[in-house]
């Protein structure tokens, strides 16, 4: 008896749902009588669903006839949903690329429509922003959105309270970090668990040290990374290691931002990224940002900058020109300016003015004597890129297992695998 | 004629009981496997196919620098996941097994909690964890708290504990299932054995090898082919705790892991490169194949028929 | 019975044993309950209190996170889906899974091995592989954007572990149980159902946590295929909430309390079958 009701249940259940799966299956037909194209628009921030809803509403206003729908995705997962559903010869119409080698892959397969073609202003845009959008031969695939730079966060209370100023050579901010470990602060909330986070931490130190011609040279083959000048660059971030958390081996990305955030720390090695997150987990934090300084207080303060995402279209999209209307709206000031006051984050977009920010600001005022981000901007082409290199290698060095030589070799061997002017 | 249509029956009830899931697990899943496998055998550009280039995939991958590097030392480590599960997972599995069948005090209780980590999502799993192991982390508090600071460590952090560790809490979170597996095997060995053993004098431990034990080899089968498979397939539990690249430098990366990175690319690890990548898959589908095929075929010669 | 182990009635050696064994297993089971704890009380701290005292208690207890969760962000219909999906493709899975168990391995036949071997091929590896010629597939089959595209890949990832271990365990249950039931002129649909199906009780339950959890939880799948909002289902919706810089914790965990309980039901339910004395029983009689 009892076997027949759940007999009974489980097919009518079954009778239901298949009736129900295959009503919802096909795509819910439009019911307007007005035509309107549908957009499909993928981006890898699910923090920023509300900012972008914001938009697409402000830009329906203005073009009834397109409906732009958002799919934000885990960033951790887009590009494998991107790819999958890319070569399936379906995917959005826009959405975000990455920039440099992760645009590349895309180019490189057919999936990209020419920005220059669809949107010919992009040309305008400067050449830090461009070179996270084009090929070797100068072809423009993407329409630069923001902009990342490196530098030093800190905490302007703390800093008072301590009768400290931000460091003008690389022994004063040393003896900084002392004074505050003698006063039982923790100077510097960064830790190595995560690959990445030992990237920004060399990416955030070390044009001080290689200097502004580094990254020419080494992309060039002039030099390769086993140049003294990379070398002691690698040497100066462990200096940093007694004032860093207690296992600092072990401290996540999370660890280290709530460290911040809650004052635990006198200061941060991260992304102009952070700034929002900072401040909406602590509207009372007061923090500022500084580039770390050279061996003289006379030498250039070098920050690191790279091209973080482009707006791209699918080849494949069937709706070129509802497409090129949202690329020319998202290249506009106003979107420029919101991604300032709403984000705080740089935007590439030119003649947008920053004052309304005093961090972004900031944030301009250092990009201003600035180098790319070595191994995202020269060295993310091609498997193992010269970040996963680094990314093991220094974790390596930061727990002591291995020297700064040995760790810059790790790295030059990977790239020179398969870098053509490494094996001259 | 007549044996001829005894087969023609026999052939139909089999078809009638085993294609329904044949058809769905080839279509949806040997297919598409087998489909990527192929890919193997080609060169790429980024997501575009080029050339039939035959198994130079495979000789980079063994002989090539960084491939070769990468996916032995990514080896020794699905290595050490294997032996610490069958030994420790297992072990423990058999012994709560063991305990629940033969209703110890509380095993109504026992039963239903042990394999509630099970349910967790992995997500869940990977940040409670990952406090907890974190140098300012409960682990670590017990163990200044008992007296013994200088036992403190980043657990996560250091190449040294960093894939014991993860093996530790992925044991945690699975041995409620051997134990359930032991147990529900354990139930089916006929009671009047168990007795008659008992009554002849023999004690439990001799009890449980020569009479429960030879019965339960069928399940040890499929508790050994399922950590073999497990270990070889590591990933979730990586990914969520140490990254896609296996930090702290490599100490905790899996061939699953430097698969994915390597068939999808990722934001740090580059672009795709499809082919390699699907070597790596076959690999991992051979050796995964080859040991479970042993590992059945000597647990099958042991088994014991009722 | 005898075949008990009771403290009352031990030797010295096997009280030993038995303490032992209880400090063993009341010590994993604080572990495992401390985390659901965690786990439950995070869900009523912010972001900024669960980062920064991971173990305390909240601060205060409110429901707020469940109504944004249940009605601002969709969860409701999430959940919803994901019932519907896990449910389908549970009574495909376990339907099929059973038939094909029986199919192998109670008729011996040529190709049984091979059938067999088929079978667990389809677990040696993650179907993450194979997620693009997968798409290519859904695609063809027009299933891109409906549900039934992820519970038939649910149903096929779950079918391959089920016949293995439902075979296994089939494979123990004596002869002379079929044998009977022939002699009393069943037939094999009937020997399937009325014999098997309630012997094989406690491994079914087995089978069914067994897959039914990877299936609540799994995300990728649902991420790849079903990318409208309104037919995705709840752990898309969670992932939704790592962002690239940050995560939101508080929602995160309430949602995953959410998530957890109901397979925590399930399970509870499914535990009961492995209570002693059911196949036992069977089996003697």
């Amino acid at each position: 008896m009892k076997r027949k009701v759940i007999a009974f249940v489980a097919a009518a259940l079954l009778a239901v749902s298949s009736g129900s799966l295959f009503a919802n299956g096909s795509a819910e037909a439009p019911a307007t009588e007005q035509k309107v194209t549908e957009l499909q628009l993928w981006t890898w921030r699910p923090e920023d669903v509300d900012f972008y809803n914001g938009l697409i509403k402000q830009f329906e206003a203005a073009n009834p006839d397109i409906k732009v729908t958002q799919n934000a995705i885990k960033n951790t997962e887009y590009n494998t949903v991107l790819a999958s559903s890319l070569s399936g010869g379906s995917g959005p119409d826009i959405f975000m690329g990455r920039a440099y080698g992760g645009l590349l892959t895309y180019v490189q397969s057919g999936y990209l429509e020419p920005m220059d073609k669809l949107y010919p202003e992009v040309k305008n845009y400067s050449k830090g922003a461009l070179g996270g959008a084009s090929d070797s031969d100068g072809n423009i695939w993407g329409l630069p959105a923001v902009g990342q730079t490196l530098c030093v966060y800190y905490n302007k209370k703390i800093f008072e309270e301590n009768g400290i100023t931000v460091p003008d050579t690389w022994d004063e901010f040393l003896a900084d970090c002392k004074t505050l470990k003698a006063k039982g602060i923790l100077p510097i909330a960064n830790g190595t668990k995560d690959g990445w986070t030992v990237e920004t931490l060399l990416g955030v130190i070390g044009p001080a040290f290689y200097g502004p011609d580094f990254f020419d040279d080494v992309v060039a083959g002039k030099t390769n990374f086993l140049d003294p000048r990379f070398i002691g660059a690698i040497n100066k971030i462990h200096e940093l290691t007694p004032y860093m958390p207690d296992m600092y081996t072990g401290i996540s990305y999370t660890d280290m931002q709530t460290s911040f955030i809650n004052e635990m720390s006198a200061m941060f090695l991260g992304g102009s990224y952070e700034a929002s997150y900072f401040k909406t987990q602590n509207p009372d934090l007061d923090f500022d940002i500084f580039p770390i300084p050279g061996t003289k207080a006379s030498d250039p303060k070098l920050v690191s900058v790279y091209a973080d995402m482009n707006w791209v279209v699918n080849a494949a999209s069937q709706h070129m020109d509802a497409d090129k209307k949202f690329i020319k709206f998202l290249a506009s000031k106003e979107v420029g300016q919101q991604i300032i006051d709403k984000l705080q984050m740089v935007p590439w977009t030119p003649g947008v003015d920053a004052s309304s920010s005093p961090f972004i600001s900031k944030v301009l005022e250092l990009q201003k004597t600035s180098t790319p981000y070595l191994f995202l901007v020269g060295f993310r082409y091609q498997q193992p890129t010269g970040s996963s290199l680094w990314q093991a290698a220094g974790q390596g060095f930061m727990s002591g297992d291995l020297t700064a030589e040995q760790t810059a070799e790790q790295v030059q061997k990977g790239i020179a695998s398969y870098y053509k002017p490494f094996q001259k | 004629m007549q044996i001829k249509k005894k087969t023609l029956r026999k052939f139909g009830t089999v078809s009638f009981f085993v294609l329904p899931a044949l058809i769905i697990v080839i279509t949806l899943i040997v297919a598409p496997l087998l489909m990527s496998m192929f890919n193997s055998l080609f060169s790429w550009n980024q997501m575009v196919r080029l050339d039939f280039i035959g198994f130079d995939n495979f000789k980079a991958l063994f002989t090539k620098y960084p491939y070769q590097e990468r996916f032995f030392n990514a080896l020794k480590n699905n290595a050490q996941w294997f032996v610490m599960t069958m030994v420790i997972q297992n072990g423990f599995g058999l012994l709560f097994g063991y305990l629940l069948s033969r209703r110890i005090a509380g095993s109504e209780f026992f039963k239903r909690v042990f394999f509630l980590p099970v349910l967790f999502s992995i997500v869940a799993v990977g940040f409670l964890w990952g406090l907890y192991l974190s140098p300012n982390g409960l682990l670590n508090a017990i163990l200044k708290a008992t007296g013994k600071p200088e036992w403190q460590q980043a657990w996560l952090g250091n190449a040294k504990y960093a894939n014991n560790a993860l093996i530790l809490v992925n044991i945690w979170r699975w041995v409620g299932f051997p134990s359930l597996v032991f147990l529900a095997a354990i139930d089916m060995v006929p009671v009047e054995s168990i007795e008659a053993s008992l009554l002849d004098g023999a004690n439990s431990w001799q009890t449980f090898w020569k009479v429960i034990f030879p019965l339960i080899i069928p399940s040890l089968t499929i508790v050994f082919v399922l950590t073999i498979i497990g270990s070889l397939n590591v990933f979730e539990q990586v990914y969520c705790m140490t990254g896609l690249d296996g930090s702290p430098n490599f100490a905790t990366d899996t061939i699953g892991t430097l698969f994915y990175r390597t068939a999808f690319g990722s934001v740090d690890a580059g672009n795709p490169e499809i082919g390699m990548g699907s070597a790596i898959s076959v690999v991992i589908y051979l050796l995964t194949f080859c040991f479970s095929l042993i590992s059945i075929v000597t647990t099958r010669s042991k088994e014991v028929e009722l | 019975m005898i075949t008990d182990l009771r403290y009352r009635h031990a030797s010295i050696g096997q009280k030993i044993f038995i303490i032992c064994s209880i400090i063993v297993m009341s010590i994993y089971v604080v572990l495992i309950i401390y985390p659901i704890f965690n786990m439950f009380i995070s869900s009523f701290k912010t972001t900024r209190e669960i980062l920064q005292h991971p173990f305390s208690m909240p601060s205060s207890y409110s429901f707020k996170n469940i109504r944004i969760l249940w009605i601002d962000k969709h969860f409701g219909l999430y959940f919803a889906n994901s019932f519907l999906i896990t449910v389908v493709a549970m009574v495909f899975v376990l339907l099929f899974g059973s038939m094909a168990s029986f199919g192998i391995s109670r008729y011996t036949f040529k190709g049984n091995m091979l059938l067999y071997m088929i079978f667990l091929s389809g677990i040696m590896l993650p179907l993450k592989a194979a997620v693009i010629p997968l798409f290519m597939l859904i695609k063809k089959l027009n299933l891109v954007n409906n549900r039934l595209s992820c519970i038939l890949i649910f149903t096929g990832m779950g079918l391959p572990s089920t016949v293995f271990i439902l075979a296994g365990f089939m494979k123990s249950i004596p002869k002379e149980l079929e044998y009977a039931g022939r002699i009393d002129g069943c037939s094999d649909v009937r020997i399937y159902w009325q014999i098997f199906m309630p012997l094989c009780a406690s491994s079914i339950a087995l089978v069914t946590i067994y897959n039914a959890v990877p299936i609540w939880n799994d995300f990728f799948f649902p991420l790849v295929f079903l990318q409208r909002d309104s037919i995705k289902t709840l752990p898309v919706g969670l992932s939704s909430f790592f962002g690239t810089n940050s995560t939101n914790w508080e929602m995160l965990f309430t949602g995953l309390s959410v998530a957890i309980l109901p397979m925590i039901i399930l399970y509870l339910f499914m535990s009961k079958y492995f209570i002693k004395g059911m196949t036992a029983g069977a089996v003697k009689s």
